[in-house]
């Protein structure tokens, strides 16, 4: 079963297929060193492996990278081969936030109570450059960067990040979580 | 054609184009049900405030690109910038209104206010106005006198200021690059 | 004489736009009196409303009594972002509007400063623009197109029309570099020459779409569900919609042949053949019908502006004014002034006379406006942005009278509204 293997072997195929001779990189040694010290046993990574592969997202798009990430369900790119094509509207229900989009002061409160509103264990991608610092928008009015509210886990850059740059980013929260490494409010101690 | 007869006329423009009509504030809801009902003017496309604070202090030094090229004949092209004139008074709201014939003729009614006067709403002659004005309102803090929900519209309902005038900051954070102390 | 006088109640008499704010349903004080009103929020965060809309809306049972709507949850600040910005770095901006309709903000901004600067584009970048903003007319409708099919329980529609409309970025990207938010317009004409291999895979699209939709409309024009759902809701007048300031699709749906390529034509559209859309009852179905009609429309204005680049191999495809467009890059290998110019305009930026301009076009959703106010420097002084789902929003408290709440679903989803034009 696939619990069994190490994590450096569920890795990021498409390089290799391009770049035959291409050993792991560094992000797959780091994540292959953590998952070593943490450690996990069969059960929790079974526990991990359940969660990613059904890891449902959170209807949070907010403007242009919305419509990417709306593109990610569409047939080219796919996501229920990830088991993700079930965006939750209600939060209760969702596991994972993907804040696609530029976040003005008015709608960081309800960002903030969305994300109170989600069941641990939750997990936060910070699509695009205005989620991830604010963007070409630094002013008055747009928050600089979500992290500032919420704890994020992957943060994907683009403006708006193509398709396969956001699967990209999936995959590699995918990792961590097989990794074992927990979400990022207990990562960085805040309160989640 | 000449629009002296719009109530309330100050002067007119020609430029690049478009036509602009000035009138007095006070008189702005006769002038605009003229032009709705006498001439036409039936859709109001968009209501702008404009904020001229700071407006021609900043000479500028340097080349004035012209399609045509420098004109040795012709002031201000060779060398300094001509300050640009100076405008009656701060704000100024311009509406801009579309009449549905073909050809598609377009106008600016324009309003010149200072800061604390108020201008008339237009509501009744434009139903569209309403979420316009508000804006105004919110974002640079032009009093509509008459409207019948002058509240924030972008903003927090508690935001104070005005961000859109000359005198807001741009607000924002500064912009640390790595290897910085 | 001051007119300031309390509005009456009852001043749009003879309409259906509620009174004395034409934009708020409220509810009767009968009504509130009964103690049935039950007062529900559409949050910002929903998946229906197309962005983050907030709708607070008073529900009598199953129908809507009062509505409100609360916008600003997407406010960016772009107008005064662009006034910090020199004329050239300020064309990134207007694109994020609309994200949808990405070119068509680029273009009416653009068309802004040449408007000022008073240049004469050459007809190659003209086409190439005319066929780049199509394009996106038929990007736009195929999201409208799959989300309103989403919400109305067409689930499928979804992923066709995101089938096409990948096809279509492709074209962007093959074009420009980039799926969205392409920045390929510039003061005076395009960025960059158009590449070879376009107008080959251009023409294999032209002819997959016709296709593509008539799958759309047989699935939907005669389906019952559609027809039972968006057949009589949501109904608007013609003199309400042009009291309200509606344009594009929601007021040809309305019964009123306006569209500002025919009425005031810009770019190359006094050139091309096609037809306008105008349907009369002013529902949802009639606006679908608009939409549905105006994606053939525009593959028939793509195949045209195709003939016409085919044949302008070679052309300049940007002004030659050296003091708004930079050199080519051989030049400044020799060329002093050249060099100089290269850096006066990307230090500096070029200057635009003063002047106040504004600018329409049709975009997708309506008229899509530009107000600029120049100084003569380098910086835009003013840049305001007519957005066109900010007055559609406006009509949704007229169009509410006898709305269910799945009604409520569909009207919005039917005025086709994109949030971060109504907050810019």
């Amino acid at each position: 079963m696939a619990v069994n293997r190490p994590l450096r072997e569920h890795g990021l195929k498409s390089e290799r297929v391009l770049w035959r001779g291409k050993g792991p990189s560094s992000f797959e040694n780091e994540v292959d060193q953590l998952e070593q010290a943490l450690g996990l046993t069969t059960l929790e990574k079974a526990v991990a492996w359940a969660q990613t592969k059904s890891m449902w997202p959170d209807t949070f798009g907010l403007a242009c990278c919305a419509i990417e990430m709306m593109a990610i369900v569409s047939s080219r790119y796919d996501i229920a081969r990830f088991g993700m094509e079930a965006f939750r509207a209600s939060p209760r229900q969702a596991d994972l936030l993907i804040v696609s989009g530029r976040v003005a002061h008015k709608m960081a409160a309800p960002l903030r109570q969305i994300y109170d509103q989600m069941l641990e264990p939750k997990w936060v991608i910070a699509m695009g450059a205005c989620a991830s610092s604010g963007g070409m928008f630094n002013n008055y009015t747009t928050l600089q960067g979500v992290d500032k509210i919420v704890a994020v886990d992957v943060y994907v850059p683009g403006c708006p990040p193509r398709p396969e740059a956001l699967m990209e980013g999936i995959i590699r929260l995918h990792e961590r979580v097989l990794a074992g490494i927990p979400p990022a409010y207990e990562v960085r101690g805040v309160a989640s | 054609m000449s629009w002296e007869h719009v109530p309330g006329y100050v002067s007119e423009k020609e430029a690049h184009g478009e036509q602009t009509v000035v009138v007095e504030p006070d008189q702005l809801v006769e002038a605009a049900l003229h032009l709705r009902d006498e001439e036409g003017f039936t859709f109001l496309s968009d209501i702008s405030p404009t904020d001229y604070l700071g407006w021609g202090q900043k000479g500028v030094a340097g080349y004035i690109g012209t399609t045509t090229g420098r004109d040795l004949n012709r002031p201000a092209s060779q060398g300094f910038q001509v300050l640009p004139e100076l405008k009656p008074k701060r704000f100024s709201m311009s509406y801009h209104l579309l009449a549905l014939r073909p050809g598609a003729p377009r106008l600016r009614l324009q309003v010149w206010v200072d800061d604390g006067e108020p201008v008339p709403s237009v509501v009744e002659v434009w139903p569209t106005a309403d979420w316009h004005e508000r804006e105004a309102w919110d974002l640079m803090g032009i009093r509509i006198e008459g409207h019948p929900n002058l509240a924030r519209i972008i903003m927090d309902d508690d935001w104070e200021g005005h961000p859109l005038r000359k005198d807001y900051p741009i607000g924002g954070e500064p912009v640390r690059f790595s290897g910085e102390e | 004489m001051a007119v300031a006088q309390r509005p009456r109640a009852g001043i749009y008499e003879g309409t259906r736009i509620p009174s004395p704010i034409p934009t708020v349903l409220q509810v009767t004080d009968e009504l509130r009196e009964s103690g049935d009103i039950l007062q529900v929020n559409f949050g910002p965060n929903h998946p229906s409303t197309h962005g983050v809309l907030r709708l607070i809306v008073d529900l009598n049972g199953e129908e809507v009594v009062g509505l409100e709507a609360v916008i600003g949850y997407l406010h960016t600040g772009f107008e005064k972002n662009m006034e910090q910005k020199t004329w050239w770095k300020a064309i990134t901006y207007p694109e994020r509007i609309d994200y949808v309709a990405f070119q068509n903000n680029e273009y009416v901004f653009v068309a802004a400063i040449e408007q000022l600067l008073g240049l004469e584009i050459p007809p190659k970048a003209v086409w190439m623009r005319t066929l780049l903003c199509e394009l996106n007319r038929l990007h736009s409708h195929l999201v409208w197109l799959g989300t309103s099919g989403l919400e109305l329980g067409a689930i499928s529609m979804f992923w066709y029309c995101f089938r096409e409309r990948d096809q279509i970025l492709d074209l962007f990207e093959l074009v420009t570099g980039y799926r969205m938010h392409t920045r390929y317009f510039q003061a005076g004409g395009l960025a960059e020459d158009i590449p070879r291999g376009f107008y080959p895979e251009c023409r294999k699209f032209v002819e997959w779409m016709p296709k593509a939709i008539d799958d759309y409309d047989n699935l939907l024009r005669r389906n019952e569900i559609w027809l039972e759902r968006t057949k009589g809701v949501g109904l608007l007048s013609a003199a309400d919609a042009i009291a309200l300031g509606q344009s594009g699709p929601v007021l040809r749906a309305s019964g009123v042949n306006w569209d500002l390529r025919k009425a005031q034509p810009y770019l190359a559209y006094a050139e091309v053949d096609f037809d306008v859309p105008v349907y009369p009852h002013g529902d949802v179905y009639d606006r679908y019908r608009v939409h549905i009609d105006e994606m053939r429309q525009s593959v028939r204005i793509v195949e045209q502006c195709l003939d016409v680049l085919e044949g302008m191999e070679g052309e300049p495809w940007i002004v030659d004014d050296r003091k708004i467009v930079l050199p080519p890059r051989e030049e400044l290998h020799t060329s002093m002034e050249s060099l100089i110019h290269h850096f006066k305009i990307v230090t500096e930026g070029y200057r635009v006379p003063e002047g106040e301009v504004y600018v329409a076009i049709e975009a997708p959703r309506g008229e899509m406006g530009c107000y600029v106010v120049s100084d003569g420097g380098p910086r835009p002084w003013r840049v305001k942005f007519r957005g066109t789902s900010f007055v559609a929003l406006e009509a949704t408290a007229t169009c509410m009278s006898n709305a269910l709440v799945a009604d409520l679903i569909a009207i919005v989803g039917s005025l086709d509204t994109v949030m971060g034009e109504v907050d810019r």
